[in-house]
């Protein structure tokens, strides 16, 4: 017959609990060792974390210092060049910003280049055919929007990964804004520019980035779905038994990110009234490398902050103005920068991930 | 048992952060012996265990492992050199095939001109798992595909297939059930004959049973060993835990009781062939144990009743409201606590405050417009952080860093947290050690008492016959038999059904 209380341990108490004969003198040895080493080890992991949480900011200090030296060596009009950086920066940071919902669930849009280019065309046919740039930013935001969230759908409908379907999505994207230009009958969109003049300045500019960048902070840090999201990235079937659903999240995460690529586009045809089909073309890459230098983990997660869309964007801004002055009139110039920004991606990552290894060990 | 000393490890110190996992350890391990290691969690053994077996390198100290001086950079090397370590956690890769995982790395001496003769490949590995004496394992699955059970015991022909001359075990039994558990028996037997097994387990009459000499940790340090001579379980278990333990381990009445009310219904459950006509009821204030023989069913059983099963057919319905996923599950207070901890019910690289904040986010938000703030959901988390005595820095500590015992706390807290009122936990003290061991079954006994409803599926009948009102036997996917919780329950009678 079983025992139902079989481990009844009250009587237990007379027992030596440290039946080793160690010396005294070794034990205080050891403990003050203990004690040191323990305080070792907390100081290098503050640093370590402090040094984690510094580097994107370093990397951009080092970037404007690098901007403000090669633009001032090379007689480059500064005030100018600064204002080029914050427009290219600005819609960089607000599609970066929306995209990190996407990214924090370990997922990846390769189709915002192509969605961002097809929601500034709309943008600008709906601006020549009315005359309104309330309807242009409503044309915008809703183009994006409804882009985004034929993706996520699809992939709902279909489960498939949502990755699978921006990659269909981008070349759907590409045809139709190749079918687009052909509407106008060229090889481009032009939009009357001086309707523009009056909102294409920096004011609206920050504060278009203000806005969306508040709404989207509350969104990721003070709502349950911005948390959700990082429990997916940081583990889904974990989140899928704790009741996530991942479906409609993924779905969430779309919509944001299609404002964000709304907000872009509108932007884009404020700054950049002709479209042509490759307008826009490295956005999508911008982003990712964007992302990647402002700190965010690739594969998302409870590390990812938005943040890091903020800096990355600036910062990605600042080392595509400091490569176009340096190779300003040099031949291949344009494929060089590209060439430094994939050996400095791809050295970001690397760094990232060797030290993100060493954290995770067995006890 | 020789007495000729076949790995020595001195001064030994390991930290990861501010936690010092080893202290200064020496460690003595003989030819010819199983040597149980036993301690809490977080005492230092899998620490200890992965330095010896190359997974990491020590901070300081040396090792001399036959005669010469001991240091593999890699787990690799360190096989290849004569110690290799069955993980606790799993270690096989599910993408690839069983086959391909017994010969990690080493599929080229199957490969000819670059083509891989996969026929001989399937046929030695089919071998490898024999010589365990597993079998009926397709080796040309993907590991993926197998139960967890199965995946450690490739993992232990892949180990002993290098013919080592130290086997480490970590943990492992508990992931096995009586079969799986028999063969790995006797596979240590038998390596007794060619050199020397670490043991690392959490059930102390396994320890005792198995094992030649005991070496209790604590806290990073090495308190004692035994020789079996001396072995004795309340000296053991005061040098483990350091304190006296008192009270009951299980609860303390022989009775049955619940409540009236119906708080899980499953009917007629069919999925493949792992459940046939399953239904089963769970009132209020029960808890139901669930045991059988691996692949009984009962695994799936405990995804079904959470609507994380695709069922062929049948229903659950909990308190009026049919169960047809996991959201469903969870907005009508049911949580689940998985086998496989790390992988299904923790988000590892998150804090312990993420963690248990998970299934509670909008409790935490509600009366708040959804707006979560850093205050009440620390208020949130700060109650289960201490009503489970959960051992950490703070609430932001990663969950990765934690041991066993302080995961599986945490995946507690996040379910008590918000008010779970049926609870299905399936080996909800797989891999943790006495002292947490007692501090879930009180909190389960708690909870019975406050009303909850709990569905206990188990591998250890100590543990189901000590918690549960009714136990349900399992058998090739159905409810075979039903006993009643009462004084004289037998297990021999219980184990014959599960047969």
């Amino acid at each position: 017959m079983h025992d139902l209380n079989p481990t009844d341990v009250s009587k237990e108490t007379d027992v030596p609990v440290d039946t080793r004969n160690d010396a005294t003198a070794k034990a205080a040895d050891k403990a003050e060792s203990t004690a040191k080493a323990e305080a070792k080890a907390a100081s290098k992991a503050r640093r370590s974390k402090l040094f984690a949480d510094l580097a994107p900011l370093i990397g951009l200090a080092v970037l404007a210092i690098a901007f403000v030296v090669v633009g001032t060596s090379s007689g480059t009009n500064m005030s100018y060049a600064l204002e080029t950086l914050i427009n290219q920066s600005v819609i960089i940071v607000i599609i970066a910003t929306g995209a990190i919902f996407i990214f924090a669930m370990g997922s990846f849009d390769i189709s915002l280049g192509a969605s961002t280019l097809v929601a500034a065309m709309v943008a600008g046919l709906v601006h020549n055919a009315t005359g309104s740039l309330w309807l242009m930013l409503g044309a915008a935001v809703l183009t994006a929007v409804v882009t985004s969230l034929i993706s996520a759908t699809l992939a709902a409908v279909f489960n498939l990964p949502v990755f699978v379907t921006t990659v269909a999505m981008l070349s759907v994207l590409g045809a139709v804004a190749s079918a687009l230009v052909q509407t106008t009958g060229g090889a481009q969109i032009r939009v009357d520019r001086s309707f523009a003049r009056e909102y294409d300045t920096l004011t609206v500019k920050l504060i278009v980035a203000a806005v969306f960048i508040a709404l989207c902070v509350f969104l990721f840090n003070y709502t349950r779905l911005g948390r959700v999201e990082k429990l997916i990235g940081g583990n889904p079937i974990t989140a899928k038994l704790t009741g996530v659903s991942m479906k409609l999240t993924a779905i969430a995460a779309f919509g944001i990110a299609g404002l964000g690529v709304g907000l872009g586009a509108f932007l884009t045809v404020l700054r950049t009234p002709t479209l042509t089909v490759t307008s826009a073309s490295d956005i999508g890459m911008n982003i990712l490398v964007a992302m990647v230098f402002g700190g965010m983990v690739i594969s998302g997660g409870p590390r990812s902050r938005i943040y890091a869309a903020i800096i990355g964007g600036i910062s990605m801004a600042l080392l595509n103005q400091t490569m176009a002055i340096m190779l300003q009139g040099m031949a291949g110039g344009a494929g060089i920068a590209q060439m430094v920004r994939a050996v400095l991606f791809l050295a970001v990552v690397w760094l990232a991930a060797s030290g993100f290894r060493t954290k995770v060990l067995p006890r | 048992m020789t007495n000729d000393v076949v790995l020595t490890v001195t001064d030994m110190s390991k930290s990861f952060g501010v936690v010092r996992a080893l202290k200064n350890v020496d460690f003595e391990l003989r030819d010819g012996e199983i040597h149980g290691l036993i301690g809490e969690n977080g005492s230092g053994k899998s620490t200890l265990t992965s330095i010896i077996a190359g997974s990491q390198p020590a901070d300081s100290g040396t090792m001399i492992f036959e005669g010469g001086p001991w240091a593999p950079a890699t787990v690799n090397e360190s096989l290849a050199n004569g110690i290799g370590m069955v993980v606790q956690e799993s270690g096989t890769v599910p993408g690839i095939t069983v086959a391909e995982n017994l010969f990690l790395g080493e599929t080229g001496q199957f490969s000819r001109l670059g083509i891989v003769n996969r026929r001989a490949m399937y046929a030695k590995a089919a071998a490898a798992l024999e010589a365990i004496g597993v079998e009926g394992v397709n080796p040309a699955i993907p590991a993926g595909a197998c139960d967890f059970q199965t995946r450690k015991l490739v993992e232990l022909a892949r180990v002993m297939m290098y013919e080592p001359k130290v086997v480490v075990i970590d943990e492992t039994t508990t992931a096995l059930a009586q079969d799986g558990r028999d063969l790995l028996y006797k596979a240590m037997d038998a390596h007794k004959t060619r050199g020397a097994v670490v043991f690392i387990s959490h059930d102390l009459d396994e320890i005792m049973s198995v094992c030649d000499r005991l070496t209790v940790l604590r806290d990073g340090d090495i308190i004692c060993t035994f020789d079996k001579e001396d072995f004795d379980e309340g000296a053991i278990r005061a040098a483990m835990i350091g304190r006296s333990m008192e009270g009951h381990y299980y609860r303390e009445d022989n009775k049955a009781t619940s409540n009236d009310e119906v708080w899980l219904s499953a009917t007629g459950l069919n999925l493949e062939d792992k459940l046939k006509d399953v239904s089963i009821e769970v009132r209020s204030g029960e808890i139901i144990g669930i045991g059988g023989l691996s692949h009984c069913g009962m695994h799936e059983l405990g995804k079904a009743l959470f609507g994380a099963a695709p069922l062929e057919s049948g229903e659950v319905v909990s308190r009026g409201v049919k169960i047809t996923n996991e959201r469903r599950a969870v907005r009508h207070s049911l949580g689940y606590v998985s086998k496989d901890r790390d992988t299904e019910s923790l988000s590892l690289a998150a804090s312990i405050r993420d963690n248990i904040a998970s299934a509670g986010l909008r409790l935490i938000g509600k009366g708040r417009g959804g707006l979560i703030t850093k205050g009440a959901e620390n208020a949130y988390v700060q109650e289960p952080i201490d009503t489970l005595e959960i051992k950490a820095p703070g609430a932001g500590t990663i969950v990765s860093t934690l041991s066993g015992g302080n995961k599986q706390k945490v995946v507690f807290g996040k379910w008590i947290a918000c008010g779970t009122e049926v609870l299905i936990l399936d080996c909800p003290t797989r891999g943790v050690d006495v002292g947490v061991k007692q501090a879930m079954y009180r909190l389960m006994t708690q909870l019975k008492d406050e009303g909850k409803a709990m569905v206990l599926i188990s591998e250890e009948m100590t543990e189901l016959m000590g918690m549960s009102d009714r136990l349900l036997i399992m058998k090739d996917g159905r409810v075979v038999r039903e006993f009643e919780r009462n004084a004289d329950l037998n297990e021999m009678e219980i184990i014959e059904c599960m047969i």
